[in-house]
């Protein structure tokens, strides 16, 4: 764990240790202005997250993504897992919803569970397989830090299309499945 | 356009590329800032063994191609995709369009892809009444500024910001601050609307894995997940060279692209895509493009076709001199620097390839950097040789070449010539400082040494050899610079090995080692004169065969064997000439362990030292002279770019390219400088030619030695 949170922080994304729900939903509701994107997961919809947000009055979106991702302030997503040697995680993002929450909003909340982070890209690769095996159609996303360019000058510039923020939030017993869908 | 018209068309672009100092500047300090990050990126890891898996890995595939290829258009379709096979560009375009058409499609939003811009695909697009909005920011400003990429990886390196602010303020209609966040964040809201309307997203591919019938993109800004996400068509442009077998071969390219394209540990995006995946209410329509366009043509020239290996990092351009120089809109036609060079030769033609072949200055620093194991620079001669053949290398140059140098005598006999006709020029000094009228552009930026009064051929006998019972028995190859322009350093070099017993001979038929033929593309000549240097060197059977001149090392270590090795007779004394010939420095400290043998220099000046191109990235050989100059009682400074060429690359500083080559020496000059050094050795009499004369010329006071003569210096203490 402590790897991969040099190697996120490294490439700029935020990495918070968060030890409750109630953190959860603070740290969030501290750092948007507008809709929150609420990604279609298994894990986050067990945890009840959706009420306690709406609770905590943030402007929660659970359908309709498409009329409401370019105006939305944020995304908020489970992970897969998480890769230490370079701060990566890797989003099973078939479903159009996940992929529209992580790419329109400046913001995109992760959350990850400690304890389903891989060493290496390597190890990955089998659950890539597997996936493969398990869906006829997929569309699988490693996320390291925040959208960059370098494309001006070679002037390193973070937020050009996907998100100018990354946070990721390390919550243990969110879930212990690698292949989530 | 006919051949003379191509060439001033192209010295133009030169000319106009060399008096933009401000695009040097940019490109050369990418260049440093990439060695370091690289370098950081590859920390722990095994890069010739990564390359070298690489490597096989590309050749499996490219020699079974229909094999991977229908798995993976198995995969791919059973998975929902519809697979095309474009065998040329216009065909790639033409499905493109008419799908366009036929959907109804009027915008199209693009993510970054070199394949549909080698085919012109936004051209075709227009054609078709289709608007084609580029979303990878270098992209998106070379669009509106109408021109091409100048880098793989990053397409508008060549431009300011300034000049990035001016095209915004145009698409904006009010004027745009020259700031690189503000034009960053701006083209993100500008861009935002277009993917939401588009009816169609286009991108390339990074990878194409055949077991899944999967592509994989690799992706910072995140506009290719937009790209392959909103639009409810996706269409990937994909070179058949893309293909791999498995997700692990997909792995372990992507392990190794952003390391060596920008010093990345990885992207901000690895994205994975097989099949019609979701898209609103319905799936998407994927259309998969694989592209030929020449690449088969690649496939079967044994010469050439280790360039399918390429994996398209733009390492080459990174680290490229020529490059650094001019930038990727004189040095590439759609692909850029050494592997562009190729590939245009293959995908857009000899004609567009046949400048860049000549402007390779062959320094190799590509070869060292190449994630894939291709060797660039052997590619790029061959190449030349084919352009030699098809367009001739010049009238000037092929009557020195066939009629002169194949002849030694008469070779020999006008070098000699020369030495008497240069003296109102010389002034019986030893360096050239002007030449008269139409010469004068050669020593306007480096003074020329003189052709000495005798050369070492004509000194041989007179020189004393006291060795008693002698370890070895060597023939020296002098080299042309070695026996008539620097003849004092083979007396040098006899002094240094009789202090370690190793006796020297200078065989006389030895002639030019065929170097600036083989270069300039006549392979004829350069067969004739390697048949000539074998048979002289291998005469009397001597233990080793040394050298003084790296690139003369490399001919006969590696290019006689090359030249010869269809000939069966031939092949097998090239062979043995090859396993004996060695280098001075290497022979000294790894044969005769002879490093300590000169004790310590009176004065321990301050040395440092210059790596010539085809001694560090030929024959290996980079720590060996270093340890003599140390050794020899020096101390060894570092210069910055130790191991830069110096723009010297024979004939290329003379005829082909002198004002490139005029800028990459002044560069090597500020290096030596800023070093601090008292002196500048090296292991090249090419490079001394150069580097003296750019010294010179600006009058620095910097000593400029052959190791050979820093050590005979000891003796003679």
């Amino acid at each position: 764990m402590e790897n991969f949170i040099i190697a996120a922080r490294n490439v700029g994304a935020d990495v918070q240790l968060i030890s409750n729900l109630e953190e959860l939903v603070a740290y969030i509701d501290q750092r948007i202005e507008g809709g929150l994107l609420l990604s279609p997961c298994p894990s986050l919809k067990r945890a009840g997250l959706s009420a306690m947000l709406k609770t905590a009055g943030v402007d929660v979106v659970e359908e309709e993504f498409r009329a409401h991702g370019a105006s939305a302030a944020a995304g908020l997503t489970g992970a897969n897992f998480g890769i230490a040697a370079t701060g990566t995680v890797v989003l099973e993002s078939t479903d159009e919803a996940v992929r529209i929450a992580t790419t329109l909003p400046e913001k995109h909340f992760v959350l990850l569970d400690p304890r389903k982070i891989l060493a290496t890209a390597d190890e990955a690769v089998p659950l890539l397989g597997d996936f493969h095996k398990q869906m006829p159609q997929a569309y699988l996303a490693y996320i390291t830090g925040p959208s960059r360019t370098a494309d001006i000058e070679r002037v390193l510039t973070i937020g050009v299309h996907g998100p100018a923020e990354l946070h990721i939030l390390l919550l243990e017993g969110l879930s212990e499945d690698l292949m989530e869908r | 356009m006919n051949k003379a018209d191509r060439s001033r068309h192209y010295n133009d672009r030169v000319r106009k590329a060399i008096a933009k100092p401000r695009l040097q500047d940019t490109l050369h300090r990418f260049a440093d800032a990439y060695v370091i990050a690289r370098e950081a990126a590859f920390a722990g890891q095994d890069f010739e063994a990564l390359r070298t898996a690489i490597g096989e890995m590309k050749d499996e595939v490219r020699d079974n191609l229909p094999r991977y290829r229908d798995e993976f258009i198995a995969n791919a379709e059973a998975a929902g995709a519809k697979v095309y096979i474009a065998r040329t560009a216009a065909e790639a375009n033409a499905y493109i369009c008419n799908l366009a058409r036929d959907r109804g499609v009027k915008t199209v939003v693009k993510s970054k892809s070199m394949a549909s811009e080698e085919t012109h695909l936004n051209h075709a697009l227009k054609d078709a009444g289709v608007e084609a909005l580029e979303t990878d920011l270098g992209e998106w400003i070379i669009q509106l500024a109408g021109e091409r990429p100048s880098h793989m990886v990053m397409p508008a390196i060549h431009m300011l910001k300034e000049e990035v602010a001016e095209l915004f303020s145009k698409v904006t209609g009010k004027e745009e601050p020259a700031e690189i966040l503000h034009l960053v964040r701006l083209a993100r809201k500008q861009l935002r609307q277009g993917y939401l309307d588009a009816d169609m997203g286009i991108s390339g591919a990074n990878v194409a894995i055949a077991e899944t019938g999967g592509l994989a993109l690799v992706t910072n800004e995140g506009n290719a997940r937009l790209t392959t996400t909103l639009p409810k068509i996706h269409v990937a442009l994909v070179g058949m060279e893309k293909l791999v077998p498995t997700l692990a071969d997909a792995n372990r390219i992507i392990n190794v692209l952003p390391k060596n394209a920008t010093g990345q540990l990885i992207t901000s995006y690895i994205t994975w895509i097989r099949g019609a995946v979701p898209c609103g209410d319905k799936s998407k329509e994927l259309h998969i493009v694989l592209l030929d366009n020449g690449r088969s043509a690649l496939a079967e020239s044994p010469h050439c076709r280790d360039a399918l290996r390429c994996i398209k990092c733009g390492a080459c351009a990174n680290v490229c001199p020529v490059y650094q120089t001019v930038g990727g809109h004189v040095f590439g036609h759609i692909y850029i620097s050494a592997i562009g060079v190729i590939l245009t030769a293959f995908f857009h033609g000899l004609n567009n390839a046949s400048e860049l072949v000549r402007a390779c200055i062959g320094c190799r620093s590509c070869v060292a950097v190449c994630p894939s194991n291709i060797d660039l620079e052997s590619i790029i001669l061959h190449l030349r040789e084919v352009i030699g053949e098809e367009e001739g290398v010049g009238a000037g140059k092929s009557i020195v070449f066939k009629n002169v140098m194949r002849n030694r005598k008469l070779f020999h006999g006008m070098l000699r010539a020369a030495s008497v006709l240069q003296k109102p020029v010389t002034r019986g000094e030893r360096t050239i400082r002007h030449l008269p009228l139409f010469f004068s552009g050669l020593t306007e930026w480096r003074t020329l040494p003189a052709i000495a009064d005798k050369p070492l051929r004509d000194l041989w006998n007179d020189i004393p050899q006291k060795v008693e019972k002698p370890r070895y028995r060597v023939a020296f190859f002098a080299g042309c610079l070695n026996d008539f322009v620097y003849p004092e350093m083979g007396i040098d070099l006899v002094k240094v090995l009789n202090h370690l017993d190793v006796e020297v001979t200078l065989p006389l038929e030895q002639s030019c080692c065929g170097v600036p033929a083989l270069y300039s593309g006549d392979k004829d000549t350069a067969v004739a004169m390697a048949e000539q240097n074998i048979d002289a060197m291998l005469e009397n059977d001597p233990d080793f065969v040394v050298t003084s001149c790296p690139t003369c090392t490399m001919a006969l270590q590696r290019d006689f064997i090359d030249l010869l090795k269809d000939n069966p007779v031939w092949a097998e004394k090239a062979m043995k000439l090859a396993e004996i010939t060695i280098d001075i420095s290497c022979f000294i400290t790894d044969k005769l362990d002879g490093a300590e043998a000169f004790g310590k220099a009176i004065k321990a000046e301050k040395v440092t030292y210059h790596d010539s191109c085809h001694l560090k990235r030929g024959a290996g050989v980079w720590e060996q002279p270093r340890r003599l100059i140390a050794d020899s009682g020096r101390e060894v400074v570092e210069m910055a770019h130790s191991d830069r060429c110096c723009g010297f690359g024979g004939s290329y500083s003379f005829t082909s390219h002198a004002d490139i080559a005029k800028q990459i020496l002044g560069d090597k000059i500020k290096d030596i400088e800023a070093s601090g050094a008292a002196c500048v050795a090296m292991d090249c009499p090419g490079c001394m030619m150069q580097i003296q004369g750019g010294l010179q010329k600006q009058e620095k006071d910097v000593r400029v030695k052959h190791t050979i003569e820093l050590l005979a210096e000891n003796l003679d203490d």
